[in-house]
């Protein structure tokens, strides 16, 4: 999947609608799923995961290639938009409507299962399972809650040293676990 | 104090990790990417740093609603792309981009000194998106005046709003002369913007006003064009079959006193059902 993303996204660059339907049938899924796991909101999810798949269209000319995968490109963009979206709704919304999503919204071992499960998935929870609780819990609530480190530490009762350290251990952790699975 | 202060250069080593994970503020993320810029060391590791944080997204894959893919297809259809690097995309966009299609930083004036870019171009805004496929279908002219100015941001809002509608569709036509009429429409909210582009410039006292189209019934207005602006119209019904504009005296007419100069029907933006 990721060597044919990579190969889509060079026609797109050349303006290949084409092309761009077919990456669109291989990225739909992983951006639509990433954006709704932060924005949680349907249709706020619709709108972010939307807005980032035109912009996909409009920036494939300035993909370059020797950057990384044109997925990670992707799947990079989807998160710093749906981060984005997440933390202006929360600036924008009451304290007790922020309370109450995070109460109603599970906790990351929770999650349900929209889909069936791929190997990577669960390759990526087992090793998520390995990093030590704080190092998993600063990785997560930053990725998959869209919180600033500052939060972070705020929530966890950390000082910032101290989650930025986690963060990184965390992150160096999850490569050496998911070794050549890339 | 400002966040600013109270980093030192060297605590922006740091935050390689926390950028990696979009969990900066975006002071400190546009501080970090200016630093990013400057230090090839660290480039490496953010790379790096954000394929672990990539993995994070295998696990929440999931299916995309399929009325997505329509409006996604609809909007590629229409926007046009931009420029491969080596060309200035800002400014070669800027001559006929709107200013509220750059939100609140203009492209530079004058050339800048090449550098290195950031890992990840900073993204335009939500609104910029939706103003961006408007103005790429439409080509919206700059505005001059703080009124225009503003008066363009509040229809960029409505615009925004057309646009985010779920059932929002695009369409346009143009005929042999040039002469051409383009609309996104939501009949869910029975709203559209309608732009014109070719039209031949109108004497004084003339103005072009839209209609809407009905079987069984007269036009209705839908408004009057002001110049080049897009037109905003509210209160479409389903049944609307098309639209059509005709050049009227200053302030319009109760009903069409002459032929269209352009119409276009509205079955492929829902309606007409």
């Amino acid at each position: 999947m990721r060597v044919e993303a990579d190969e889509l996204l060079v026609l797109v660059a050349g303006g290949d609608q084409k092309a761009f339907e077919d990456l669109y049938a291989l990225v739909s899924g992983p951006v639509f799923g990433l954006v709704r796991r932060v924005v949680r909101d349907p249709a706020q999810s619709e709108e972010v995961a939307q807005e980032v798949l035109l912009e996909l269209w409009r920036s494939a000319p300035r993909f370059d290639p020797g950057r990384g995968s044109a997925l990670s490109w992707i799947l990079t963009l989807a998160h710093r938009r749906a981060v984005d979206r997440v933390r202006s709704a929360r600036a924008a919304g009451e304290r007790e409507q922020r309370e109450a999503r995070r109460a109603h919204h599970p906790a990351f071992d929770q999650v349900a299962e929209e889909v069936e499960a791929g190997l990577e998935r669960e390759w990526v929870r087992r090793c998520l399972d390995r990093l030590t609780a704080l190092q998993r819990q600063s990785v997560t609530l930053a990725y998959y809650d869209g919180y600033t480190y500052r939060e972070v530490a705020e929530r966890l009762a950390l000082p910032l040293g101290t989650v930025k350290t986690r963060m990184r251990d965390g992150l160096t952790r999850l490569r050496e676990c998911l070794g050549g699975v890339a | 104090m400002s966040v600013f202060s109270r980093l030192r250069q060297g605590d922006l080593h740091s935050l390689a990790a926390p950028y990696a994970l979009d969990a900066l503020d975006p002071d400190e993320r546009r501080r970090f990417e200016r630093h990013l810029a400057g230090c090839d060391r660290c480039a490496a590791e953010v790379r790096a740093l954000s394929q672990d944080a990539v993995r994070l997204a295998w696990t929440t894959t999931s299916v995309a609603p399929p009325a997505l893919r329509d409006r996604v297809l609809t909007a590629v259809r229409n926007t046009p792309q931009d420029p491969a690097p080596g060309q200035d995309a800002a400014r070669s966009r800027a001559p006929h981009l709107p200013p509220h299609v750059w939100g609140t930083e203009p492209p530079p004036a004058r050339p800048r000194a090449p550098r290195l870019r950031p890992l990840f171009a900073p993204l335009a805004t939500a609104t910029a998106a939706a103003a961006l496929v408007v103005a790429a279908l439409f080509g919206v002219q700059a505005a001059q005046t703080q009124d225009k100015l503003d008066a363009e941001r509040a229809q960029a809002r409505e615009i925004a709003h057309v646009l985010a509608a779920p059932d929002a569709r695009a369409s346009s036509d143009a005929d042999t002369r040039g002469r051409g009429i383009g609309v996104i429409a939501s009949a869910s909210e029975g709203r559209a913007v309608v732009t014109l582009s070719g039209l031949d410039a109108l004497p004084g006292g003339r103005v072009h006003q839209l209609w809407l189209m009905r079987p069984h019934a007269h036009p209705r207005s839908l408004g009057l064009f002001d110049g080049d602006t897009p037109l905003v119209a509210s209160g479409l019904d389903r049944k609307a079959t098309s639209l059509a504009v005709t050049v009227e005296p200053d302030g319009g007419s109760p009903q069409p006193t002459s032929q269209p100069v352009v119409q276009l029907a509205l079955q492929s933006v829902g309606f007409g059902q």
